[in-house]
């Protein structure tokens, strides 16, 4: 049983409309993170998905509804939530060492202090010697490590994804998503509670504890699926098969 | 009775420029049509073509407009010549980006076209009206727009400049009114800014925007999910300015003209930008070269030089001055919009009709009320330049990868880390071509902006405000009765585009090919 204080990240009825055309996006969320805990929010392309991670990192204020982190009510971004854009979201402008260092921007740290964790950061994922250079010069992997390495900089205790292997080829998203579960078994890092979003079913089999399953235009919840079995997982297996066809049947169900 | 017997004046004059712009703007379409289409279909022409154009859109005309001035003068009678020195330099502020507009829309004409055209045996004709001038139309409305406020600009500022000579004056305009309105006081004044932005926006609205229409019917749809809801001014701008410093191949392969005829696609894009980069370095050098030579074995145009020189140099530092007083104001104002404001986006349409809006109509309210030469260059400078650098700004967000705010909320990024992270360097790209157009605005608005004289209106000689030195008095006082007269003009002239040109050269195109190299993808 899960007690009280291992909870990470609580939604209650959360709901978003646009406020424009009053039409509903997202309608009465609520479910939970707790400690150690990896999520998948699946749903159809449009459905509010990105929406809701946005509302939970605090960007987005919901129209009802609350989210919280631990006990405390998120209502703008904060350091130990830390987020991972679809589109990786690197400034062009800025050497790939300074783009970690964003990722410390709260921090107190002298500046040759974030220089140097920028650079293990970097070397974590394979990209020493990739530190002068502008995110330009990369490729969709690399780019997203360096997105990644951005967003664990400030030791986050939550990781928020958004579709974050969605805009690189199959090969080296895979070899992306092994790095991920390799990183977050190996317990040397903050994390200890990830919600990702996306709309690759297999994925979120492969790498999620629960999938939430989301319906479309309002979003609500149509069901949360646990998974179990230790990563990584094997895709050929008959469970992974089983997994997969539930949630195909769930997404396919009105 | 006072007041719509001004108002009645006012349109009357109003019109007669109106009149001017659409002589200028109909040549320049034809001229386009012509040039660009040329310069698209034959391989030679276009590597002739394009390096000319790209050299001549960069020179501030303006200051070419007492030689001009001169010279119709000379070839035509009276009325006649100044109103052709006028509608000539009007064209020349117009036609280079319509010609731009035209060569790029026939160069990615998809090969399919063409095919067509070849399989039902089109001849040249067929070819021109069926194919390459739709194809060219909703470029050419689009950058005729353009073309307009840039236009106006011209139009206010030389009809301003032909007051100062009294037998050389553009009896009805716009600009002419605004000369002597600057003795009536500030309310004739203020009406005849209200009617001259009426007319700006019934332009816009009444001319260019059933043109658009007509022009994209077939296309907009298509348009809309391609290129999103950005405005086509907008992008017409930032098109234009980006041309200005860039040679026109390299936009042509953002394009992709991988697509277009064969003996296009033959022609290799990398080496094409070497030879316009040789030729363009050769131009320079061999203009100083030349320069130099027929200086040194000339007594009298060595005695020119020596008045030209300091001139430039005045000039040259008012200039960035002004510059640097416009960044100075910009910079701070275009960050606040952009990132901390929350109605940021909707100044937008306030900036696109006051940088339609020539600042030179205020030139003669300023110099009027003022007086004090430098402060009115200073100031004239300023309004002259401001809008480009502001728009162009603020046009950098289209730019900038979509989730900078989101990554800045994010990881918390605020402060001085804000400012030298984010916000600066966002601006960056907005800001050099801002720049580079506003400064050449500057250079534009010199010959008015130095020496501002009513001789005209007054009938006497009556020079309302002058700077100490400066290349655009210079211009202007070699012309007046009683100056050097021609020579020391084309020495001027000569100085004034070498330094124009080696400025380019070597400050905003390295500054800009460094810029778009980081920041593109």
């Amino acid at each position: 049983m899960r007690d009280e204080h291992m909870k990470m990240i609580t939604l209650e009825k959360v709901s978003f409309l646009f406020k424009n055309s009053n039409l509903e996006i997202i309608d009465s969320i609520s479910f939970q993170a707790n400690k150690g805990e990896f999520i998948s929010i699946v749903g159809p392309s449009g459905c509010g998905k990105s929406t809701l991670l946005r509302i939970i990192a605090g960007l987005i204020t919901p129209t009802s509804g609350r989210v919280f982190f631990g006990n405390k009510e998120i209502t703008e971004p904060n350091r130990k939530i830390a987020f991972v854009f679809q589109d990786f979201a690197l400034l062009p402008w800025l050497t790939n060492q300074d783009n970690v260092k964003i990722g410390l921007s709260r921090s107190e740290m002298s500046d040759e202090a974030k220089d140097k964790k920028a650079s293990e950061l970097l070397d974590r994922f394979g990209l020493s010697g990739f530190e002068g250079y502008y995110p330009n010069a990369l490729s969709g992997g690399m780019k997203q490590r360096v997105g990644i390495a951005r967003s664990i900089a400030s030791d986050p205790q939550v990781l928020l994804m958004d579709e974050p292997f969605s805009s690189l080829d199959e090969l080296t998203a895979n070899s992306l998503r092994s790095d991920i579960i390799y990183m977050l078994e190996n317990k040397n890092i903050s994390v200890n509670a990830v919600i990702m979003v996306t709309h690759n079913v297999e994925e979120a089999v492969e790498l999620s504890d629960k999938i939430v399953v989301l319906s479309d235009k309002p979003s609500r919840v149509k069901e949360i699926i646990k998974v179990s079995g230790a990563r990584p997982r094997d895709k050929r297996s008959k469970q992974f098969a089983d997994y997969v066809d539930r949630i195909y049947s769930v997404l396919a169900q009105d | 009775m006072d007041f719509i017997a001004l108002v009645l004046q006012l349109v009357l004059d109003t019109s007669a420029s109106w009149v001017r712009m659409f002589i200028a703007l109909g040549i320049s379409v034809l001229i386009s049509i012509v040039v660009g289409i040329y310069a698209a279909v034959s391989p030679k022409a276009e590597k002739i073509i394009l390096p000319v154009v790209d050299i001549l859109q960069t020179i501030p005309i303006l200051a070419f407009f007492p030689f001009a001035l001169f010279v119709f003068v000379v070839i035509l009678p009276g009325y006649i010549g100044i109103n052709a020195a006028v509608i000539f330099l009007i064209i020349t502020s117009m036609v280079w980006n319509i010609i731009f507009g035209v060569y790029e829309s026939i160069k990615t004409i998809p090969r399919e076209f063409l095919e067509v055209s070849d399989l039902y045996d089109f001849d040249r004709f067929e070819r021109l009206k069926k194919i390459y001038i739709p194809a060219a139309m909703p470029r050419i409305v689009e950058q005729s727009i353009l073309s307009w406020s840039i236009g106006l600009f011209y139009l206010v500022t030389s009809e301003i400049f032909s007051v100062g000579a009294s037998n050389e004056q553009v009896k009805y305009g716009i600009g002419v009114a605004f000369a002597s309105l600057a003795y009536q006081g500030a309310i004739p004044y203020l009406i005849g800014i209200a009617v001259f932005v009426v007319f700006v926006i019934a332009t816009r609205f009444l001319f260019f925007r059933p043109l658009e229409e007509y022009s994209t019917r077939h296309i907009r749809s298509q348009q809309k999910v391609q290129q999103g809801n950005a405005p086509r001014y907008e992008r017409a701008l930032l098109g234009w300015v980006s041309r200005r410093i860039s040679s026109a191949p390299m936009i042509i392969k953002s394009n992709r003209i991988v697509k277009g005829r064969k003996h296009i696609s033959r022609v290799p894009v990398v080496e094409e930008r070497r030879d316009l980069k040789i030729l363009g370095y050769a131009v320079v050098v061999l203009l100083v070269a030349g320069a130099l030579y027929t200086f040194a074995s000339n007594p009298v145009l060595l005695g020119y030089e020596s008045q030209v020189l300091p001139a430039l140099a005045a000039s040259f530092a008012r200039v960035w001055l002004a510059f640097a007083i416009m960044l100075a104001i910009s910079v701070p104002l275009c960050v606040y919009l952009i990132f901390m404001s929350k109605y940021g986006r909707k100044y937008m349409l306030l900036f696109q009709i006051a940088a339609s809006i020539p600042a030179t109509i205020l030139l003669p309210a300023i110099a009027v009320t003022i007086k004090q030469g430098e402060l009115v260059a200073l100031v004239v400078f300023i309004l002259s330049g401001i809008w480009y650098l502001i728009f162009s700004i603020m046009a950098s967000v289209r730019t900038m990868p979509q989730n900078v705010f989101e990554v800045s909320r994010i990881f918390g990024v605020k402060g001085t880390n804000a400012w030298k992270n984010i916000y600066l360097k966002a601006i960056l790209p907005g800001l050099v071509t801002g720049a580079l157009t506003g400064i050449a605005a500057e250079w534009n608005a010199s010959i008015v902006a130095e020496y501002f004289t009513t001789s005209g209106v007054t009938g006497t000689t009556n020079v309302v405000s002058s700077v100490g030195v400066g290349i655009g008095k210079l211009l202007d006082l070699s012309l007046a009765p009683g100056g050097q007269g021609i020579g020391l003009m084309m020495v001027a002239l000569l100085n004034l585009v070498v330094m124009i040109l080696l400025v380019n050269t070597f400050v905003w195109k390295k500054l800009y090919n460094k810029v778009t190299k980081v920041y593109a993808g």
